[in-house]
């Protein structure tokens, strides 16, 4: 119990009610996986758009081109590494949901008039148009593996339809497969002929086109919000969808098992997408409309990072490389991240180093060591891995304040710190002095020249809200105590005393019309309590 | 019964011969605690008073006695007890027949160190004594004595020493060749002879300084003494009583005056040189048993080590407490300090680091002079675990656990460093715990200078996960904008509370739980705001109670009782009208009872019946203070004697009663000592095997001494009483049972029985002077005709009685 030893200093700290609340993010994490995201520059897109980027895009070939929906034409940016240019696909009216086929030589985007249309990649030109929606069709997929010829689209009409995509003809149609908009799909990764859909009457729908007539859905899963982004996870078992400030993930192959839930964000969860990290780790990436992406590990159901953009977050992408991020806002800018080379190589060696910490079992260290440089070392040796190091107690920094006030020189502490124009140091100076009993003779005793200093800032901070009762009853202490002064004291004195009038003079204005303000509204809430 | 919260600084402690214990007086018993661990090994009782002094007896170096450990104590009560204190056993008992205020033995060390075959030497002791019979005979008011005993015949001998006008504390060299004490501005030193030891042939030195000696010590070998005096200066005698103590018949020699600098006309010493780094009075004097230095200590907290020789100093500081004694034990690398605050440290010690802390009950604050006129405690229960919460001098709360009489740990309520010499301006003016103790309120006020910058500010705090761990919650400044904060409560079983001010309104205060997760663990997130504010007729607001279930609260605004619904913010009800400001309200368990108090010189005791808003009895009585128990309808007051009574009973000035609320009869009686000041609460026995939800009655007295009494069997109590009889503590004499109310009434004239069961609804108050409250209330609510009219006739009687006469 020696807590003596241990006492501690208290230096004058300003009280913290007089603080704004700091924005800054306290500490950066320093995870491997946080480092890992952080190799990544970020930038924006030159893109000149302003509406809503509602779907983003890569396609699944090199050199890997980004589609992007927004307005009434596909943005399709050629490689994003070097600089950009785009080529623009355009359709009737909105355009949704851009999708690549597997082998990246056809895009299919569909359209606020209910219109799928299929584009070539490479000459931009329109090939295929598929009617059959009555509303928007907003979930235009093709097929992962194989498949080059189909293709499913869904939309606000609550209609589900496979096509065939030479021929213009549906497949497969089921009217009515959600009881509301459909707002979200995506094809299965392990066969062509499953999707989910998943829609704002809160379900998921598995559909499987094998099984007869296709009427009926394979597995119906609720998730409890209308749904706004369905995906599945690499092995096809898994299956994530968002909804709310929700991302649940569901066990597909047990029947709809709900698996984890994920609540991080604070707003609806507007898109998802799995990211390649190093070593063929793959996370969940999650954007919504709070301004944050996080990544989720799910394989260990953890978060573990999160950053966050300026504006509303409506779409994610992220390229089968594993370099390039890039994030679809609702003000048409698209923020990209993209990771060099060179990164790449020091997060990759980085990632090497951590994971032997992390997973290898620190070997038991000789105690003898017989080399003569263990025994020489100096002051400066660096602890070695696997050193216990035991820290020296920190050295409690003092300001010039601080050190005045322990050894009882009040006015050279209140001067000095006056001298920082620090307005919360100052106030927690005054206060001490105030708890001290020392305030009123610190400044009777105050030269001119520092007289001035503590009425410039008494002029400046008089009516601070949080302690505008102290410091006003002070400044007209101060002005009473030192009249005499203040008279003979010259031109500089008689400014501040100006500006301290002046004031005065706004704040009773405030006052005034405050209580005006108060006048006006309390006959409103008299009638509103009633 | 359990009683504890003894001061541990009372007297200076004493370390057994090997080091390895630590023998301190704590009240009237003599508590041995381990060095190596700091905790309480035993304890010795017998003494019924307090225990003021404590002589170690040295062990003889034969075989037999290597392992026993005895020694000699002194107390208030006039007996000199010798012990052996690691059985522990009483083995002696000597009748000074006066308070012992201080007693010491020269010839201790000399007597036991030698071998057995040489006869040892007869023992005596030097006590100094208190007459106070003298007091009213002598002109002079000498009423300290200094007696010698014989205590190996258990004799006195001789005369009387000395006479001085208090008793004074006695000091020894160690070699036993000197005592001396110090008398206002003089020592007197006496040399002890080895053999034939008489008043008669003691020979006397007197040694002079200009101001009031505080403390004295002496040189373990050489004629050196060093005496502190009030103001912080430090004078070393060297070479003290060469002519008059010398051992042959002490012939006059000349004095040389040239030679001898800084020694006062006609003083024996060969030169005295003064120090001073102290600024305050010095509180205690220590040579090194080295012999090379001299430790002092005074109010700063700092022990300053001088190197005799040179003067030079050396410094431990940072003990943020006035010190009080220092102790060195035989082990040359362990002494012990003994700080104002009830706290004893060991020290290891050439570099003087703190090894182990014994901490006693906080002491009451000592407030500024301006805050004084409030009898204001600062307590606060964890009823549910039996822990008091003291707020202490350097801006913390200790949680003291009152069935274990030990520190549980303590929390930084102010972040401010603190200096014992600083006048407080700073200080813990409320604390309150919520029933089970998870969440704390502190509320803490900062004194203005000449009207500048004040603030009070209200803490919240969440319990961690031991108890008394609590982690700051919220911190709300300025609560109630320029009032002070009259009291605070907790709702019972929601994380609501209510502060009450005398600026006239009352908030309540709600916590919003928000749970963020932040990886793996849960935080809590959110804090305590303010849900909504509430005032009648702008009265001041003087106390705050929640009933059992939390559905009603009731606040006093100032002489009125108003009912509130806490959730919607609406007064129910408003209750009578006492006559003066209510200072405390309590509801009486799970029942329809309140029980309320005012002071002043209209002192008032009144229980109200909720639900037919009606006063139920009321007694005219000074009350401290009152609780409830949760469960039963039985409260306890805590009532002081009013200042007539003094001359009856000098000793108890306060009782505690234990009410029925059916009944205006007091259950059980238990009179007490130092009531001005204390508080009572019932908290959840813990203790034993009786821990079936049974509730005891605390009752902490003014200077933090407690004792908690069984209300639930008044035989057993008396049974505990009778065993308490045997076993004297502190309280021991304060606690004679009387049975009912009957057996005391003869005793207290004032306690008059003002019984008054109102058959209507009208709230009336007795008073001797009818006519100044008979039309107080509403005129609606005014007492029929016939109540009202025959006072007031009265009352113009008496005064045309007056005119005539």
């Amino acid at each position: 119990m020696a807590d003596e030893a241990n006492r501690q200093l208290f230096p004058t700290q300003p009280a913290s009610h007089l603080l704004p609340p700091s924005r800054t993010a306290k500490t950066l994490s320093t995870t491997p996986e946080s480092s890992y995201w952080r190799t990544f520059r970020s930038s924006t897109l030159p893109s000149n758009l302003h509406l809503p980027i509602t779907s983003l895009a890569f396609s699944p070939s090199s050199p890997f081109p980004l589609a992007a929906a927004s307005s009434t034409s596909i943005r399709l940016f050629s490689s994003l590494s070097s600089e950009p240019s785009f080529s623009t696909l355009s359709l009737p009216d909105l355009a949704y949901s851009p999708s690549f086929r597997c082998d990246g030589g056809l895009i299919a985007a569909g359209c606020e008039t209910g219109l799928v249309r299929v584009f070539n990649t490479a000459n931009s030109t329109s090939l295929r148009s598929l009617k059959a929606h009555s509303r928007a069709s907003r979930v235009v997929k093709f097929p992962l593996l194989h498949q080059k010829l189909r293709l499913f689209s869904a939309g606000d009409d609550a209609q589900l339809v496979q096509w065939d995509v030479p021929s213009e003809t549906p497949l497969l149609t089921v009217p009515g497969a959600h009881r509301d908009y459909i707002r979200a799909g995506a094809p299965s990764p392990v066969s062509d002929d499953v999707f989910a859909t998943g829609s704002y009457d809160h379900t998921v729908k598995i559909w499987d086109a094998r099984v007869d007539s296709g009427a009926s859905s394979v597995l119906s899963i609720n998730h409890g919000a209308p749904v706004e982004s369905v995906l599945f996870l690499p092995s096809g078992g898994l299956l994530a969808t968002a909804g709310g400030n929700t991302v649940k993930i569901w066990d597909v192959i047990a029947g709809g098992k709900a698996v984890h839930s994920v609540e991080t964000h604070n707003k609806t969860v507007t898109g998802l997408t799995l990211a390649k990290v190093r070593d063929g780790e793959t996370r969940l990436l999650s954007v919504s409309i709070d301004g944050y992406l996080k990544s989720f590990d799910f394989s260990r159901f953890k978060i573990t990072h999160s950053m966050r953009y300026p504006a509303q977050l409506l779409s994610v992408a992220f390229s089968p490389t594993g370099t390039i991020r890039v994030v679809g806002t609702n003000n048409g800018v698209i923020y990209t991240g993209i990771k060099t080379k060179k990164d790449e190589l020091e997060g990759e060696t980085a990632q090497v180093r951590s994971d032997e910490f992390v997973w290898s079992v620190p070997e038991p260290m000789p105690v003898l060591r017989k080399n003569k440089r263990y025994f020489s070392r100096g002051q400066s040796e660096m602890p070695s891995e696997g050193d216990f190091v035991i820290k020296r107690r920190e050295k409690v920094k003092l300001k010039e304040h601080d050190k005045l006030l322990r050894k009882f020189m009040h006015k050279d502490a209140l001067v000095s710190v006056l001298k920082t124009k620090r307005t919360t140091s100052i106030i927690a100076v005054l206060e001490e002095l105030v708890a001290r009993k020392k305030l009123i003779k610190c400044v009777l005793n105050l030269d001119i020249d520092e007289l001035g200093l503590f009425l410039l800032f008494i002029s400046k901070n008089a009516t601070l809200p949080g302690r505008a009762r102290f410091l006003m009853d002070l400044a007209k202490r101060v002005l009473e105590i030192r009249a005499e002064d203040i008279e003979s004291g010259g031109a500089e004195l008689a400014v501040h005393v100006r500006n301290l009038r002046r004031m005065v003079v706004q704040e009773i204005q405030i006052q005034r019309s405050l209580l005006e303000i108060q006048g006006m509204i309390s006959p409103l809430l008299a009638i509103a309590g009633k | 019964m359990i009683v504890g919260g003894q001061s541990l600084v009372s007297s200076a402690p004493v370390f057994s011969h090997d080091g390895k214990k630590l023998l301190v007086c704590t009240g009237c018993t003599v508590s041995v605690f381990s060095t190596s661990t700091g905790m309480l090994i035993t304890e010795l009782e017998g003494h019924t008073d307090r225990v003021t002094s404590i002589v170690v007896v040295p062990v003889a170096t034969s075989g037999g006695t290597k392992f026993s450990n005895y020694c000699w104590t002194s107390s208030l009560d006039g007996m000199l007890f010798y012990w052996d204190f690691s059985t522990p056993d009483l083995l002696k008992k000597l009748n000074v027949h006066l308070p012992v205020h201080s007693m010491v033995i020269p010839h201790i060390l000399s007597a036991s160190i030698g071998s057995t075959n040489k006869a040892s030497p007869n023992l005596y002791a030097f006590v100094s004594v208190e007459d106070a019979n003298r007091k009213v005979v002598d002109v002079k008011h000498l009423c300290g004595l200094i007696q010698i005993y014989d205590l190996t015949n258990s004799t006195r001998v001789g005369g009387i020493l000395a006479e001085t006008r208090k008793p004074e504390i006695l000091a020894v060299s160690k070699s036993g060749e000197f005592v001396g004490i110090k008398k206002q501005q003089q020592l007197n030193i006496w040399r002890v002879p080895n053999k034939n030891l008489k008043s008669e042939n003691m020979k006397k030195l007197k040694l002079h300084h200009t101001r009031t000696l505080s403390c004295l010590a002496f040189h373990p070998t050489n004629s050196i003494v060093a005496a502190g005096d009030v103001s912080g200066r430090i004078l070393i005698w060297r070479g003290f009583g060469k002519m008059r103590l010398s051992q042959d018949g002490g012939g006059k020699m000349k004095i040389d005056r040239e030679d001898r600098p800084g020694v006062r006309d006609g003083d024996d010493a060969d030169s005295c040189s003064t120090w001073h780094w102290h600024s305050s009075e010095i509180r205690f004097l220590l040579f090194s048993s080295d012999e090379a230095y001299l430790f002092s200590g005074a109010k700063e907290g700092v022990i300053v080590v001088w190197q005799l020789d040179t003067g030079n100093k050396n410094y431990k500081p940072n003990l943020a407490s006035p010190l009080m004694y220092f102790t060195d034990s035989p082990d040359p690398s362990l002494s012990c300090v003994s700080c104002e605050d009830n706290r004893i440290h060991l020290l290891r010690m050439p570099s003087m680091d703190i090894i182990k802390s014994i901490s006693g009950i906080k002491l009451p604050l000592v407030l500024p002079e301006s805050q004084r006129g409030e009898s204001h405690v600062t307590l606060g229960f964890d009823r549910s675990n039996g822990i008091i919460v003291l707020p202490t001098m350097d801006y913390c709360v200790q949680f003291f656990s009152l069935f274990d009489d030990t520190e549980i740990s303590h929390v930084q309520v102010i972040e401010r460093n603190y200096d014992p010499v600083d006048e407080t301006t700073v200080y813990i003016s409320l604390i309150e715990l919520s029933n089970d103790g998870s969440m704390m309120c502190t509320v803490e006020e900062k004194l203005p200078e000449m009207g500048l910058g004040g603030l009070i500010s209200l803490k919240f705090w969440t319990r961690g996960s031991h108890t008394g761990h609590y982690t700051l919650s919220t911190v709300i400044y300025e609560p109630h904008s320029n009032g002070g904060v009259s009291d605070v409560a907790f709702c019972p079983g929601r994380s609501m509370a209510v502060s009450t001010s005398y600026c006239g309104n009352f908030k309540m205060w709600v916590k919003s739980s928000s749970f963020i997760h932040t990886g793996d663990e849960i935080q809590e997130k959110g804090g305590w705001r303010c849900q909504s504010v509430g005032s009648y007729k702008g009265t001041p607001m003087t106390a705050a109670a929640f009933s059992g279930d939390g559905s009603v609260l009731a606040i006093a605004a100032e002489t009125v009782i108003t009912l509130w619904d806490p959730h919607s913010n609406l007064l129910v009800a408003v209750i009578g009208d006492s006559l003066s400001p209510i200072r405390r309200l309590a509801f009486v368990g799970s029942s329809e009872y309140i029980v309320s108090f005012s002071a002043g010189t209209k002192a008032h005791l009144v229980l109200w019946n909720i639900s037919t808003l009606s006063m139920h009895w009321s007694y005219k009585l000074l009350v401290e203070d009152v609780c409830s128990m949760t469960s039963e309808s039985r409260f306890a007051v805590l009532a002081l004697f009013s200042y007539s009574d003094k001359s009856v009973l000098t000793e108890k000035d306060g009782m505690v009663l234990l009410f029925d609320v059916e009944n205006p009869i007091p259950v059980s009686t238990w009179f007490v000592r130092k009531a001005k000041g204390g508080r009572l609460n019932f908290i959840k026995n813990k203790s034993g095997e009786a821990a079936d939800g049974k509730q005891l009655l605390a009752y902490i007295n003014g200077g933090h001494e407690y004792i908690l009494l069984d209300p639930s069997d008044i035989k057993e109590t008396e049974g505990l009483i009778h065993k308490t009889a045997r076993r004297p503590q502190v309280h021991s004499d304060d606690e004679n049972v009387a049975v009912g109310y009957a057996s005391i009434y003869g005793e207290l004239p004032s306690f008059e029985l003002t019984k008054e069961r109102s058959s209507d609804n009208v709230p009336f108050v007795p008073s001797e002077r009818p006519w100044e409250t008979v039309f107080s209330g509403s005129s609606h609510a005014l007492p029929p005709l016939s109540k009202l009219c025959s006072p007031f006739l009265e009352s113009l009687l008496e005064k045309q009685n007056v005119l005539s006469q």
